[in-house]
């Protein structure tokens, strides 16, 4: 038991979460914002920003949409490369007391094991999140929906890295299980499932989309029941730790993943609405 | 760079009253000590609207004035979280996140001149409160709307002398009957020190393009408050990019919550802001 009264989280490799509420990628940057509006370090894991081999400036905006229950993003990967993560981020972490956990994202595998190479000597990185649910695409192969192309992905970023892989699995997939498999094959130690599902809203007065791209990622509450039966259908499909993301707006929601089997949540588009969520989360889990 | 927000933090204030100024502006007041003290003109802050899951986000206001414990904020009820913001009753609880962004530069000395067009009124009371802390007197405000009723009221912008309030509307119901940018000339022979400008950004746009075909020298300070729509408010979602100029001619994003809703209106990329599709949230 830690302070907090949760048995830490084992995710393998020697990564051991202190409690079982982190902070989702893509919904709290790398920490600095967040860290100035709550107590960040008593949280289980910061999972940060998808971070590319190269800085990337991001899609054209409109880049977020309300939808009912929820909002539509299409932010496009902004990050300032993994470089400048390494060299200008990771110091400021010193002394944080949560783990971080790098997201890295790319559109081949060579990207993903480059970041991954170049994570490999920071301290202060606890472990890596893959995130193949990138609408990216290379030489026709979309990571997150074959798990051939996941497999051999994981693999590849195995050989070079002795920090704890988490994959983050796309729920837009007619067998997410297929996908978990496949990566807990290759060397995966943790799935974290789910990414956001492709949506689109329409601008009813000019009958176009409303973000540029047609499609964005939905999150929020709407897509809790969702998520929970693509997290029920990975807990038992795999044997490795499983992370449950998506819609958890307070612990009752959060301990659903729990129940289905999943080891520890990500609260992510509630962050939004109020920064101090994943701090209720933890203390309701606990009462 | 990261985001000052130091003074930000979550406030459950108390309605006091949502007063109805006509043509559809509402001006709601909360007590908000925390907000109260540390609003800078030009900051906003993220008000929740109603404790349900659908209207999802909170919604940006500027902070409008403030005044010992309590702010004010006007707004419009034209989409689902503006109308249950109209609903509150005074007692309600009103939860807010801010005061969050970069706000105007205060000058020291006027003329200033201030360009407002229909609920861009919004940061002007407070700006022209610290404008006047600063013994900054003269200062024109150009007002503009679609059509008189939706004027925000002149003696609103400032308590308790009223500023020179110069007005336009589409229509011609009061004022000059034209845009408000028709009023940028005079205004300019006053040589401002500073401009300061809220509204629609298209109308921000047009009021650059008119500085810059005036000929005349631009104000030192040239400042913007400026609209997208908004995941977070505090920098982390990245949803609210706007286009800038980069120092090199480069076109770069910025965040509206973070490194504004302020800009410097030459940093902007206007032609860039004009060609996206408009906002949503509402």
């Amino acid at each position: 038991m830690t302070d907090d009264g949760f048995t830490p989280v084992d995710l393998g490799r020697g990564l051991t979460l202190p409690n079982p509420v982190g902070l989702a990628s893509g919904t709290a940057g790398y920490g600095f914002e967040l860290d100035q509006l709550i107590d960040i370090n008593r949280l289980g894991a910061l999972y940060t920003k998808g971070t590319t081999v190269r800085a990337r400036d991001g899609n054209p905006p409109p880049r977020v949409a309300e939808t009912d229950g929820g909002m539509l993003n299409s932010i496009g990967l902004q990050n300032p490369g993994v470089d400048a993560v390494a060299a200008g981020y990771a110091p400021r972490w010193r002394g944080w007391a949560i783990p971080i956990i790098v997201n890295v994202a790319g559109g081949s595998i060579d990207d993903y094991v480059h970041c991954a190479t170049v994570l490999e000597p920071v301290a202060e990185v606890a472990g890596i999140e893959l995130n193949i649910s990138c609408p990216n695409i290379a030489e026709g192969l979309d990571f997150g929906r074959d798990p051939l192309a996941a497999g051999r992905l994981v693999a590849a970023v195995r050989r070079v890295t002795e920090r704890c892989v988490i994959v983050k699995l796309s729920p837009n997939v007619t067998d997410i299980a297929a996908v978990a498999r496949a990566v807990e094959d290759a060397g995966a130690d943790a799935v974290s499932a789910v990414n956001t599902y492709i949506g689109r809203k329409i601008h009813r007065a000019s009958g176009r989309s409303v973000l540029p791209l047609g499609t964005g990622g939905l999150s929020g509450p709407a897509i809790q029941p969702l998520a929970l039966a693509a997290v029920a259908a990975v807990c038992d499909a795999v044997h490795i730790p499983v992370i449950g993301v998506g819609g958890i707006v307070g612990a009752a929601s959060a301990r659903d993943f729990l129940i289905v089997g999943a080891c520890a949540v990500q609260v992510g588009t509630a962050t939004f609405v109020n920064p101090e969520t994943a701090l209720q989360v933890l203390d309701g889990l606990r009462g | 760079m990261t985001a000052d927000l130091s003074r930000a933090a979550l406030e459950t204030g108390e309605v006091l009253v949502v007063e109805r100024l006509g043509g559809g502006l509402l001006e709601l007041v909360a007590r908000l000590p925390h907000l109260a003290a540390t609003a800078m003109p030009g900051t906003f802050v993220q008000l929740r609207c109603g404790e349900r899951t659908t209207p999802l986000l909170r919604r940006p206001f500027s902070v409008a004035w403030t005044q010992d414990d309590t702010c004010g904020f006007v707004f419009e009820a034209v989409g689902a979280g503006t109308r249950l913001l109209s609903e509150l009753q005074p007692g309600d609880r009103l939860d807010t996140l801010g005061p969050l962004g970069h706000g105007f530069t205060v000058v020291n000395g006027g003329p200033v001149v201030c360009v407002s067009g229909g609920l861009g009124c919004a940061p002007f009371p407070l700006l022209i409160n610290a404008l006047r802390r600063r013994g900054v007197e003269d200062i024109l405000v150009l007002n503009g709307a679609r059509t008189a009723t939706r004027l925000y009221p002149a003696e609103r912008f400032a308590r308790p002398a009223v500023p020179v309030v110069a007005e336009a509307t589409d229509d011609g119901t009061r004022g000059h009957h034209g845009r408000v940018t028709d009023l940028l000339g005079p205004a300019l022979a006053s040589h401002p020190t500073a401009l300061y400008a809220c509204g629609p950004n298209p109308m921000l746009g047009a009021v650059m393009r008119t500085l810059l075909e005036s000929g005349a020298d631009l104000p030192p300070t040239l400042e913007a408050s400026l609209e997208a729509p908004m995941g977070c408010g505090f920098g982390t979602c990245l949803g609210c990019a706007l286009p800038v100029r980069a120092e090199d001619g480069s076109s770069a994003w910025r965040l509206c919550c973070t490194d504004g809703p302020v800009m410097p209106m030459r940093d902007v990329d206007w032609e860039g802001l004009s060609a996206l599709p408009g906002a949503d949230v509402a």
